[in-house]
């Protein structure tokens, strides 16, 4: 007995230190692995969610939804004046704007971040060869005068309300990378020490550096001791990729990861049952964002080219009632692709309520009976559609049944097909191979203009390559000419007003059919504080210097 | 036997130029490619772009050409780099191959370890209480989908009993470190795939056991008076481990090309996640440096089954 | 009588199962009616299993999927193993040019992974194959499909044993007389070396009917398989995964109705195995 007391003293004792003391690693558990590290070759939420740690944008939104500077002073504006009007050939207008980068922003190798590195950052992105996807960013760059090693001022060719947003503009570390691609610029996407030298400080202008990479498994990060900015509070942070959200779930419950990212985690049925299940050791945030579930429409077949179908779909779908008892309400009912956290977005949105009377009325109107189980029209074809979406997303697969469950008391046959991803998005939806509806959703940022796709030039086509992202084929000049003047207008009330057309004019029309404002569930271990999930593309890490562990 | 031997190695040769070409020709009647999925990902591109990045990862030119010009490239001895992870195919392939080869071996090794003594207890007296409970368990492992197992086995010992780690390759938070942790990490994957092959190959030792126990030579010795367990001993398992070694030369094939569904579950890099990452990427590089190696392994090890084979049962002859 | 016991449980398990999933539509409600507001239902009398995560009667689905699943197997399994059997028989009795041809075949299909190559060939484009979009989109092509992709690549196994039995067959003294007394190529196959393949065959392709089950539950995890709302045990499998921590019996049942189909399997098979048996 005297011995089992003093062993559990002991252990008691050896206990004590462990509780106290202050966490030193951070393992963090997504879903995908960032398969290359170079911030402009493509986008990758895993890569993005990853290098946000490490990379800081120029400009970027915050957990507010405002545009803020992160590398630099201060944002242009026409107000303090470091936004300037320039006109352009042909009545066209463009603007200069004239950033500072931050006095304290320092590569990993102690560097400083200057404006050397603006310029790079600018000959490598427009170069054809260099294999940067978005080229149009840079090509839209008139030309960049340098005045100092901090200053420079960007000549844009064109006048947008967004005019002073270069979030995507990824500083390169001029003094490692320019070497690397002025050698060779066709083989730099092979080159680039990003990927060959991943662990080189220097390539990182962030709280964090890269310190060691783990094909397939994890990434570690560790202080980058250039930071002047707020110090991060663990010395290490992991992120490990775990692509099997059970066995994620069951990672978090074992200690093998101290927290599951919202933006890359566990599908959000799987995070209610979690947050049910009430364990004392984790609390979970969830916050409804820009990632815009629909269904996007195939306007090219003839059912689905009759507005009063695509009402019908949408009256006869009891969203509110899916969003409770599948996902505990946590998804708020989609009007129109703006969301209700959007400073546009407008209130007096007209709103499909569940009625399937008046569902049934307009397919009735629209030449669809109810004889047998199925409608028919006058030609006696049945009223059948095909629902596709993307294999094993279980959240959609369940969402897609249920919709064709309540479709069928409408006497809507809804075949549903699912399809990989890569064929789903490589192939199906971008060259618009589906037959009526498919099931996903956009992921955009703040105030963000759906040109790509909702105007009729963005129609994906054999002509031009199957770019744009009109899937739908949705052509109309009313909502062509909204999106141009929104796109110009530097008025916010102007704007809004715009804002609230288009709103309307999209729940009127339905090019899409709106479902959620998907939820997000970051899990976290209770000690962790100050982590601000954001719900757009920037993801939360941005601020991860913000994080506090508190016992 | 030398002539054998060179006219297998040449025709294997030929069947891996085949299969080049198959697989080749498969990834590229998939639907989507890379670019195009970029481009649904990302507003901003527009045609110009996809030209260019088409024809920057050569993907606009047409299927035979790209064929070839893949098969010139490993000629002249460069396997190129990975389009998914823009680094040299070796560099992505060593690694993952070293961690497939862990998991797989030790599973190997593990499962024949208790499968083949099962198989022959199992013979030994066919119909008794014995083999039923063995034949039952055999049944059970042949049964339990490898994703259920493995999750299960994560759910019970790291997760309620909290005994191991539940995925993973070693401990990340700096604390534990070295051979035992490393072990610790091992021991459910292995576990997952030794419970797995345990059934096929004590099936396969049992049924070849009783085969041999009708054959003459094994009735004559009975005739003679040679007790049972000598019998086992000196003869019969010798024979019929045979249609075994040829289960395990197809085996050899899959060290190499690991196990994609434990990797998954256990987050293991291996080869099995590898591969099929690189297929659905569209990584022609890594894919096909992959997927011949698998290929020329499990073509070596059939050759390796029939060396043995031939040397073990002299009633085989190569010619 | 006492040694075909297990042999007779193996039968009759058997024949309970087919009975059981061929009557599912007469024995269960509808396995796709839903119920949102009675989600993971605990088991009761309207729902003996209790309901899934949208409150389906498990009971049904399970009955249904065993239909789908049943079905893939076995036609899945007789296929691989005819054409094994046929391509293994040839080259072991054979020999030479037509064997190496035969076996080289063999190990190229062999040699490829599994799992990648199925999902190569789940993902094709079945229209850039000439298939028009009405057989495209029936389930009947994709389940087909499923069957015809499993088989391509699972007969090989069959083959390799065949053959290897084949060969050890074809050297022994009955069979060496029997073409001394001339008989044709065809009438030894069918007479000596069959009913002496007959038994690894039947062996390897009542292991492969568990086998299949397991690919097709393999291919739902990837997301491959049987597509919802369609039941199969393979993909309620893989969804009671992912809600394994709040309703885990969900996981138990497939995986039961896997673990009873293929004892039964293996019991029947041990038994037709004997009675083949050409020494008894």
């Amino acid at each position: 007995m005297p011995f089992l007391v003093r062993s559990l003293l002991t252990i008691l004792l050896l206990a004590l230190p462990l509780t106290a003391r202050a966490k030193d690693d951070l393992v963090i558990g997504i879903t995908q692995y960032p398969a290359s590290l170079h911030p402009n070759m493509d986008s990758m939420m895993a890569k993005t969610y990853v290098m946000a740690m490490a990379l800081r944008p120029l400009t970027t939104f915050d957990a507010k939804w405002q545009l803020i500077c992160m590398l630099c002073e201060r944002l242009p504006s026409f107000d303090n004046g470091l936004a300037k009007r320039a006109p352009l050939a042909a009545g066209k207008s463009g603007v200069a704007l004239t950033y500072t980068l931050r006095a304290d922003a320092f590569w990993g190798d102690g560097v400083p971040v200057s404006t050397d590195d603006v310029l790079f950052t600018w000959e490598a992105g427009r170069h054809p060869q260099s294999g940067v996807a978005n080229a149009e960013l840079y090509q839209r760059i008139l030309n960049i005068e340098v005045k100092d090693a901090k200053t420079f001022t960007v000549h844009l060719d064109r006048l947008t309300f967004d005019y002073n947003a270069l979030n995507d503009f990824q500083l390169l570390p001029a003094h490692i990378e320019r070497p690397r691609f002025a050698a060779a610029p066709a083989e730099y996407r092979n080159r680039t020490a990003y990927d060959q030298d991943s662990t080189n400080p220097g390539l990182y202008n962030g709280p964090y550096r890269i310190s060691a990479v783990s094909l397939g498994s994890h990434l570690i990060l560790e202080p980058n001791p250039h930071w002047r900015g707020t110090k991060p509070a663990f010395k290490r942070v992991v992120i490990r990729t775990v692509e099997n959200t059970a066995a994620l779930e069951a990672q978090l419950l074992s200690g093998g990861v101290d927290m599951i990212a919202g933006e890359l985690g566990l599908p959000l049925e799987q995070a209610v049952a979690l947050d049910k299940r009430a364990d004392p050791r984790f609390r979970v945030l969830f916050k409804s964002g820009l990632a815009y579930e629909h269904l996007d429409i195939n306007l090219s077949s003839p059912i689905m080219a009759d507005k009063r179908v695509r009402q019908a779909l949408l009256y006869g779908l009891d969203r509110q009632g899916l969003s409770r008892q599948l996902f505990d309400g946590r998804q708020p009912v989609a009007d129109s692709s703006v969301n209700p956290l959007d400073t546009v977005h407008a209130d007096d949105t007209p709103h499909y309520s569940y009625d399937p009377a008046k569902a049934a009325r307009l397919l009735d109107e629209a030449g669809w009976i109810q004889t047998g189980a199925v409608r028919r029209n006058a030609k006696g074809e049945a009223l059948s559609v095909e629902l596709m979406t993307t294999a094993g997303n279980r959240s959609r697969e369940l969402l897609s049944q249920v919709i064709q469950g309540q479709w069928r008391k409408l006497g809507i046959d809804t075949r549903l097909k699912t399809e990989p991803a890569r064929v789903f998005f490589g192939e199906t939806v971008t060259k618009r191979r589906f037959a009526h509806l498919a099931l996903f959703a956009w992921i955009s940022s703040p105030e963000s203009v759906p040109r790509s796709t909702l105007h009729s030039s963005q129609i994906p086509a054999a002509a031009n390559n199957w770019t744009g992202q009109n899937y739908a084929g949705y052509a109309d000049a009313r909502m062509d000419a909204l999106l141009d003047a929104i796109e110009i207008e530097l008025e916010a009330p102007k704007r809004t007003e715009l804002w609230r057309r288009l709103q309307h004019l999209y729940a009127e029309e339905l090019p899409a059919l709106p479902l959620f404002f998907r939820a997000d569930a970051s899990i976290l271990p209770r000690q962790l504080q100050g982590l601000a999930p954001t719900g757009h593309q920037n993801p939360s890490t941005l601020w991860i210097e913000n994080w506090r562990w508190q016992p | 036997m030398t002539g054998w031997l060179g006219s297998r190695l040449i025709q294997s040769l030929i069947v891996l130029v085949v299969m080049s070409a198959v697989i080749h020709g498969l990834m590229g009647l998939m639907p989507g490619d890379p670019i195009d999925l970029m481009i649904a990902s990302d507003p901003h591109l527009n045609a110009a772009d996809a030209i260019r990045l088409k024809a920057l990862y050569g993907l606009d030119r047409p299927w035979g050409e790209r064929y070839l010009a893949w098969i010139a490239q490993v000629l002249r001895g460069e396997l190129g780099y990975s389009r998914l992870f823009a680094k040299p195919v070796l560099a992505i392939i060593g690694p993952a191959l070293l961690n497939s080869l862990i998991l797989m071996l030790s599973a190997l090794a593990l499962s024949l370890l208790i499968a083949v003594p099962l198989g022959i207890v199992a013979a030994l007296r066919p119909g008794r209480a014995l083999d039923h409970l063995i034949n039952a368990v055999s049944f059970a492992s042949v049964s339990l989908p490898t994703f259920w197992l493995g999750l299960m086995l994560m759910v019970v010992f790291a997760v309620l009993l909290g005994w191991l780690p539940a995925g993973g390759m070693q401990s990340l938070s700096g604390e534990a470190s070295g051979l035992a942790d490393s072990l610790r990490h091992m021991a459910l994957p292995v576990a997952t795939l030794t419970i797995a092959g345990i059934g096929q190959y004590a099936r396969h030792t049992r049924a070849a056991m009783l085969a041999e126990a009708g054959q003459d030579y094994i009735r004559t010795a009975k005739a003679k008076g040679c007790g049972p367990a000598r019998l086992v001993l000196r003869h019969q398992w010798r024979n019929a481990l045979l249609p075994l070694i040829t289960l395990l030369g197809l085996e050899f094939g899959t060290l190499f090309s690991g196990a994609l569904i434990t990797e998954t579950v256990f987050g293991w890099p291996g080869m099995g996640k590898l591969i099929a990452d690189a297929v659905m990427g569209n990584d022609f590089n890594l894919a096909l440096t992959a997927l011949m190696l698998a290929t020329a392994m499990t073509l070596l090890g059939s050759v390796l089954a029939d060396l043995l084979m031939a040397r073990l049962d002299p009633r085989i002859k190569l010619r | 009588m006492t040694r075909d016991l297990p042999a007779l449980i193996g039968a009759t398990l058997l024949a309970a199962l087919l009975a059981a999933t061929v009557l599912a539509p007469w024995l269960a409600a509808d396995p796709e009616a839903m119920n949102l507001s009675a989600i993971h239902a605990a088991p009761s009398v309207q729902h003996w299993l209790g309901t899934d995560e949208l409150g389906r009667d498990v009971a049904s689905r399970l009955l249904h999927g065993g239909r789908v699943s049943l079905a893939v197997a076995l036609t899945t399994a007789v296929l691989a193993a005819g054409l094994g059997t046929l391509i293994g028989l040839l080259a072991g009795y054979h020999g030479g040019r037509l064997d190496a041809v035969l076996m080289r075949l063999t190990d190229g299909v062999m040699a490829l992974p599994l799992l990648p190559l199925l999902i190569v060939l789940a993902a094709l484009d079945p229209a850039k194959l000439g298939i028009g979009d009405e057989i495209r989109d029936s389930e009947i092509f994709t389940i087909g499909r499923m069957v015809i992709i499993i088989a391509l690549v699972g007969w090989t196994g069959a083959a390799r044993l065949v053959r290897a039995q084949a060969l050890t067959v074809k050297t022994r003294d009955y069979v060496r007389a029997a073409t001394a007394l001339g008989a044709t190529p065809t009438r030894i196959m069918l007479r000596h070396i069959l009913p002496n393949v007959a038994s690894p065959m039947v062996v390897a392709a009542t292991l492969s009917v568990g086998n299949i089950i397991l690919v097709e539950s393999a291919l739902s995890f990837l997301g491959l398989g049987v597509q919802p709302p369609t039941a199969s045990w393979g993909n309620m499998l893989t969804g009671a995964m992912n809600v394994v921590w709040s309703a885990p019996a969900q996981a138990l049942w497939p995986g039961l109705a896997i673990f009873i189909t293929v004892l039964a399997f293996n019991l029947a098979g041990d038994g037709l195995q004997r009675a083949l048996d050409p020494r008894k």
